[in-house]
């Protein structure tokens, strides 16, 4: 099937790119179009076919670089994933809920009671609902754009890196060293709980600076020392549950959280 | 016998996944739904057992576009079980916040989603070469409705700075004074905006159901007042009592719980033609004016003119935040929006604000320790879901009687279903 450009590529053989939203809020998909100025120069990059949040033209069958947003919690989600891993040869996951499954996430713990304890009967357009996951734990994703928001240069830069290549990695290390390059202080100083301990870093501590203290939105770094970090609660006067129970938010599906615990 | 069955499969330029199925026979419209396909995310049954500091924070991820309403939201019904009172600048940063989401979604809305409908075009995508300064404000306006909500709130999807009794952080008052011009500059585009709105052709036809909106005795009120008033049914209720006043109901054909007037069984319209019907007479100088120009005013009962009716509150909010921002920046409003000190306690209480699409209800329960027992979140959409469904009823028996084809009904129950500005993310939740 032919489908046609929804925004005309200023480049021949611009990559063909679907913009795809599971179970999430919108907000990814808003933070994209809130590159404002740059939106028509990134989408001059490319040969975008399909976006349902801005566009009436169907989903074509042929595709390039799928971008998806949101959690995967349906039966039905989980095979448009499966369909977009086949067809695309690069799979950007933009978001928390599309990287670490993120605030849907939170359902997953005992799953199975919570849609009846929202509805009476639960309608038939719910779908077959299954507990939720991040796109990563259903298929392998090629680039990731992290945060609840993502930053909407943080999606150009990654565009940019699935578009033309590159060496660069993600990073492992946790926020805190961002603090203290920031010379912000520390809120455990004040007794308070702050997630920036074991998140991963790349944000800049963009709520700290603002006087809040992380909520860990990135997900669970790679290095996250989970024992340091509960025995820096201890110290600071800050029962551990109230810690473990904050990383649910966004890391409520990580394995790695529940091998250390 | 003929059997025209329409469907639209996850209807475009809206946010949140939703469906329409309009089957006509014989010339008779048998069956009108929305099918909302949304995925749940249970969010009710999330916030249980946390405690209410996080409560704003995992409820503004409902929506990213009015994540700002749901976070002021949360945070009044917070500070009713508290009993926090907040200082006035405090309100008038809580304001601000709302009227920056009013600029982001309905530029977004009208721009980016309903405007492609009126020019002719799939998206708004080919308006940038065939209409580029028009493109280009369109833009700038929504961009500067991210800009205030990103000065007030820290960023522009999900803020940051809103916490229970205040803020936690200010810009400067050179900041506040900049933005005024910035808003200030952009009045002459909003306005024309609006005669723009007003030149699109739509159907004649009034909303078959009742019109929700805060009510306020002296104010144009959309963050700050505890009231809600049916307009047809006459029927004022304090936010607390919304159980009472509003019925929601399971269909199977919805992941949305619907919603109707308790007393009456009437669905409602709930958002900026409500508002705008509730309060014509407190809109801001320039908005009345522009919306007197092209003759909205009560009792206007069209459900197409809710984008006519989202540009005159443009015009409203770029008038109503330059004039927050100079009080804000002459030191104008009484107290700090350093959070006020507060003693957790256990109890029930509603927040109510008017979101861009709409009253928005949120139902806490807190424990002793200040857990969540329970919560019940009614968002303008799912209100809105019903009434849709009724008015696209009414639009389909007009079409069909004026002898429309198939084709030129499912054009005009998608521009209906856009006029109403759902966000199906919202509804579900």
């Amino acid at each position: 099937m032919n489908s046609t450009s929804l925004f005309p590529p200023k480049r021949a053989g611009a990559p063909r790119v679907v913009v795809v939203g599971l179970a999430s809020c919108f907000g990814c998909q808003l933070q994209i179009t809130n590159a404002e100025a740059h939106l028509t120069e990134v989408l001059g990059q490319i040969d975008l076919r399909y976006w349902q949040l801005a566009s009436s033209e169907p989903m074509p069958e042929e595709f390039d670089v799928a971008v998806v947003e949101g959690a995967v919690t349906t039966e039905e989600s989980e095979r448009l994933v499966r369909r977009l891993r086949e067809k695309a040869s690069c799979l950007i996951a933009v978001g928390a809920c599309a990287t670490t499954a993120g605030v849907p996430g939170m359902a997953a713990e005992g799953f199975i009671q919570r849609p009846g304890s929202v509805y009476d009967t639960v309608p038939d357009a719910c779908g077959e609902m299954i507990s939720p996951r991040s796109v990563g734990s259903v298929v392998d994703v090629d680039f990731e754009v992290r945060c609840c928001p993502i930053d909407s240069y943080d999606f150009v830069d990654v565009l940019q890196q699935a578009l033309y290549g590159s060496n660069k990695t993600l990073g492992t290390a946790t926020m805190c060293g961002s603090c203290k390059r920031n010379e912000t202080g520390c809120f455990y100083r004040q007794g308070r709980l702050c997630l920036g301990l074991v998140t991963r870093a790349g944000c800049g501590a963009r709520c700290v600076n603002l006087g809040r203290p992380c909520n860990g939105c990135a997900g669970l770094s790679p290095e996250a020392n989970l024992p340091a970090a509960r025995a820096a609660c201890e110290a600071a006067g800050i029962p551990v549950a109230d810690f473990d129970q904050a990383l649910e938010m966004f890391n409520q599906t990580n394995p790695a959280l529940r091998d250390v615990q | 016998m003929t059997k025209t069955a329409i469907q639209v499969d996850h209807i475009a330029r809206v946010e949140g996944h939703g469906n329409v199925r309009v089957v006509i026979e014989d010339g008779a419209v048998k069956t009108v739904e929305m099918n909302v396909v949304e995925p749940a995310r249970l969010f009710e049954s999330m916030v249980r057992g946390r405690r209410f500091e996080e409560v704003p924070y995992i409820a503004s991820r409902i929506c990213g576009i009015c994540s700002a309403s749901h976070v002021v939201t949360d945070l009044l019904a917070i500070e009713r079980i508290f009993g926090v009172a907040v200082s006035d600048r405090t309100r008038a940063l809580r304001d601000l916040l709302v009227y920056g989401s009013y600029l982001q979604n309905h530029a977004t809305h009208l721009f980016v989603f309903a405007a492609p409908d009126f020019l002719g075009h799939k998206s708004v995508f080919p308006l940038a070469d065939a209409d580029p300064v028009l493109f280009d404000q369109a833009l700038a306006l929504k961009a500067l409705g991210n800009e205030l909500c990103t000065k007030v709130g820290g960023r522009s999807v999900h803020p940051i700075t809103a916490v229970v009794g205040g803020f936690t952080h200010e810009i400067s008052a050179d900041d506040y004074r900049a933005l005024a011009d910035k808003l200030e500059a952009s009045l002459e585009f909003a306005e024309a905006a609006v005669d723009l709105f007003h030149s699109f052709e739509a159907p004649a036809i009034q909303t078959a159901g009742d019109l929700l909106a805060m009510g306020a005795p002296d104010r144009y009120a959309v963050s700050d007042s505890r009231m809600a008033r049916f307009i047809d049914a006459a029927l004022s209720f304090d936010c607390d009592d919304v159980d009472e006043a509003v019925e929601e109901y399971a269909v199977a054909h919805s992941a949305a719980l619907l919603a109707r007037v308790r007393s009456t069984g009437s669905p409602y319209f709930t958002g900026a033609l409500a508002r705008v019907n509730q309060s014509w007479q407190f809109l801001g100088r320039r908005a009345k004016m522009a919306a007197a120009k092209v003759g909205l005013r009560p009792p206007e009962r069209n459900p197409f003119c809710n984008n006519v009716a989202q540009a005159v509150e443009i015009v409203d909010a770029l008038e109503r935040c330059a004039d927050l921002c100079r009080r804000l920046a002459d030191g104008d409003f009484e107290g700090t929006s350093e959070p006020a000190p507060f003693t957790v306690r256990a109890g029930h209480g509603v927040g109510f604000t008017e979101a861009p699409r709409g009253a928005l209800f949120h139902e806490l329960e807190l424990d002793g320790e200040g857990r969540v027992k329970h919560a019940s979140i009614i968002t303008p959409t799912a209100q809105n879901v019903a009434n849709l469904e009724a008015d696209m009823r009414v639009l389909a028996e007009k079409l069909v009687a004026d002898g429309a084809s198939a084709d030129e009904v499912r054009a005009e129950v998608e521009k209906l279903v856009r006029a109403y500005d759902p966000c199906l993310s919202c509804s579900v939740h």
